[in-house]
């Protein structure tokens, strides 16, 4: 990310304001500084110049003549208040000076009644000063002004603490913004660095989290993304994996039988013999789309994808719709099928998916408790969330495979004969978990409980 | 009857409109939603028959909305690969009347669209239906066979009212858990069949001729058939 173009670098960019910022607010701070130190002893200056230099030409006008001026001239220059700063001449209307220290005449061009720098000469020195010149009645000059030798010195000194005060918060701010710029880029570094692994196919990646800042937070959210997307990957290559091992089987069964049916129809040309090689390999397609179907299903649900048609249902008139549905086929198989008595139970969920997994286990229960034996389905709240049961009374299953169960495609070994092809738990389980609940078998002691929970 | 078939794959089309024709429909044929747009929209037709994923801009929902827009309310049948409960509602939603994925049964799709047709022509609200000698009363819920009340429980009264209101025609498994349950999923045993002959013993043992009778591959019909 070095050689990177500035505009496109958002570190950089940042640095780079930020460093302008800095060094902005340092010579704002500076400008204040030196108009609060040097530029309020200048006015001082100046108000004093014009406040002297007014009381004297007072006095001149007063006591018509220099006399009186000199002698406050010579007082004021051994008062010892800023008696060595003081800068006095009084020139008289021949152009002869009267009395004061200035020891040369300045530039006689220089503008009067306005507040000048000058360099004069005072007592042999030429010196910076500044100075303020008024006409006189009769043609006489007055200067006042005040050697500003030690105030340059000042200046000179706070210019100079200024610059390198400044100087070396400029280059303090820039090597912040620089600092800050690698910094940034080696947060965003790491998060480029996982990306580019995942890219490369290692879905396993995840960007190390080292800190709550908002990086860290950042982080967190990418890497819980990550998990999601893992996991949704893993749903994908489960069913894959299905389609490979599962559906394959079948395919070759009905190939077969095609094939046979043609080698049949080679010798003997029987109607019949083609029309139920026909619908066998009808009834077997059928089979494997509904394997498909289901497969694709459990995927779905697995995926955690909310379907759009959540609505508000009561379980129990959906207990009571299954049972319905399945009391004759119970009554033929010698099963004894009931609801128990409940009242409305609201939930939130897809009446048909509910409706499918109940028929699942009610199915289940019937063919597997056995004739004779009674299966209850109930439905109720609980503090946990709502859920539906089916319990029977038959054998039941050995606790030691109670868990394997709601795998895909596994049948106990006693019940391989039975139709049905292993996948009805495992949706059942995959519906389970869509409304955000679970699947809970128990042994029901004699037989088998299975609670479809719902989350609240 | 006229149906339309908008359908892309060329093998479905062919097997759709064989079995149209042979149950004795005129069936026009169509391989893409712009063609398939025109046809709907500028001629009359007595049933639609459409894919739900046609290939180009225009996919088979726009079509029917398009045609509800027109109101029209032709029937639509609408197909799809698509088999999930999620597509079905949003297929249902968008207009169509009913729903089948594929793969289906030729049979399925026959009663199916038989069903819309005669959805399409209603018959007078009727507070009685009579085939043969068995009445089926809605206003008492009773029903009589030679003027003998047969008991039945409430489910298997809306079977019966709903294989006469549908009488001479197919009516399949799914069709039948529906309309009468109010489900969509694939009861994975023989539930339907159970209920049905359980309501055959009902209706048909102790009479004669037998009026509940299987189509095989398809389902059920009521009805006296000929020369039964």
């Amino acid at each position: 990310m070095a050689g990177h173009n500035i505009h496109r670098s958002i570190a950089a960019r940042l640095a780079l304001g930020y460093g302008l910022l800095t060094a902005l607010s340092i010579a704002v701070v500076c400008g204040v500084f030196y108009v609060g130190t040097i530029g309020v002893l200048d006015r001082s200056v100046d108000h004093k110049l014009v406040v002297l230099s007014g009381r004297l030409a007072s006095l001149y006008d007063v006591n018509d003549g220099g006399g009186a001026v000199s002698a406050e001239i010579a007082h004021l220059l051994t008062d010892r208040t800023d008696s060595d700063t003081e800068i006095f001449l009084l020139v008289g209307a021949d152009g002869r000076r009267i009395s004061g220290n200035l020891s040369e005449w300045p530039d006689p061009a220089s503008p009067v009644g306005r507040l000048l720098h000058r360099e004069v000469t005072r007592e042999g020195r030429r010196v910076p000063a500044r100075l303020l010149i008024r006409d006189l009645d009769g043609g006489a000059r007055l200067f006042v002004g005040r050697d500003m030798e030690e105030g340059e010195s000042i200046r000179s000194l706070v210019v100079r603490s200024l610059a390198f005060g400044g100087g070396a918060a400029v280059l303090l701010a820039v090597a912040g913004a620089l600092l800050f710029r690698r910094q940034l880029e080696a947060r965003i570094g790491r998060i480029r660095r996982t990306a580019a692994e995942i890219e490369a196919g290692d879905l396993s990646q995840r960007i190390p989290v080292t800190s709550d800042d908002e990086f860290g937070l950042l982080s967190r959210d990418i890497n819980r993304m990550l998990d999601r997307i893992e996991h949704l990957m893993e749903g994908v290559r489960h069913v894959s994996n299905a389609i490979a091992h599962d559906l394959r089987t079948p395919l070759g069964r009905i190939r077969n039988k095609l094939d046979g049916a043609l080698r049949v129809a080679a010798e003997v040309q029987t109607r019949e013999g083609h029309a139920l090689a026909a619908q066998a390999a009808i009834d077997d397609i059928d089979e494997l789309t509904r394997v498909f179907d289901k497969l694709l299903q459990i995927a779905a649900a697995e995926s955690g994808m909310r379907p759009e048609n959540f609505s508000d249902i009561d379980l129990h008139q959906i207990g009571a719709d299954i049972v319905e549905m399945y009391e004759a086929t119970a009554d033929e198989r010698g099963v004894l099928l009931v609801q128990m008595y409940g009242q409305d139970v609201p939930a939130r969920g897809d009446r048909n998916l509910l409706g499918s997994a109940l028929a699942s286990l009610v199915d289940n229960a019937i063919k597997y408790a056995g004739s004779g034996a009674t299966v209850e389905v109930s439905a109720g709240t609980d503090e946990n969330g709502s859920w539906l049961s089916v319990r029977d009374n038959g054998p039941g299953v050995p606790p030691e495979e109670l868990p394997k169960l709601t795998q895909r495609f596994y049948r106990l070994d006693k019940s391989r004969h039975l139709p049905g092809n292993g996948l009805g738990l495992s949706i059942v389980a995959a519906i389970a978990a869509l409304h955000g609940g679970s699947l809970v078998i128990e042994d029901a002691a004699p037989g088998l409980c299975i609670r479809l929970r719902l989350l609240r | 009857m006229r149906c339309l078939v908008i359908e892309d794959e060329a093998d479905t089309s062919r097997y759709i409109c064989a079995g149209l024709r042979e149950a004795g429909h005129d069936v026009t044929a169509c391989d893409n939603g712009i063609d398939g747009m025109r046809l709907a929209c500028g001629e009359e037709w007595d049933a639609l028959i459409l894919d739900r994923l046609l290939p180009g801009e225009l996919d088979g929902l726009a079509i029917v909305a398009r045609l509800r827009g027109l109101g029209r309310n032709t029937p639509v049948l609408v197909l799809s690969a698509l088999s999930s409960v999620d597509e079905r509602v949003r297929g249902l939603r968008s207009g169509g009347d009913d729903y089948l994925s594929k793969p289906f049964a030729i049979a399925e799709l026959l009663a199916r669209i038989e069903a819309l047709l005669r959805r399409a022509a209603p018959v007078p609200d009727a507070t009685q239906l009579q085939v043969a000698d068995l009445v089926l009363d809605m206003r008492t819920m009773r029903v009589t066979r030679a003027n003998r009340q047969i008991a039945l429980q409430p489910r298997e009264f809306r079977l019966l009212e709903y294989l006469m209101r549908h009488q001479g025609q197919s009516v399949t498994r799914a069709m039948l858990l529906e309309a009468v349950w109010d489900y969509h999923f694939d009861p994975q045993t023989n539930v339907i069949d159970v209920q049905v002959s359980r309501l055959r013993t009902k209706i048909d043992k102790e009479f004669g001729p037998p009026l509940i009778h299987t189509v095989r591959g398809v389902g059920y019909t009521l009805g006296v058939l000929d020369g039964g």
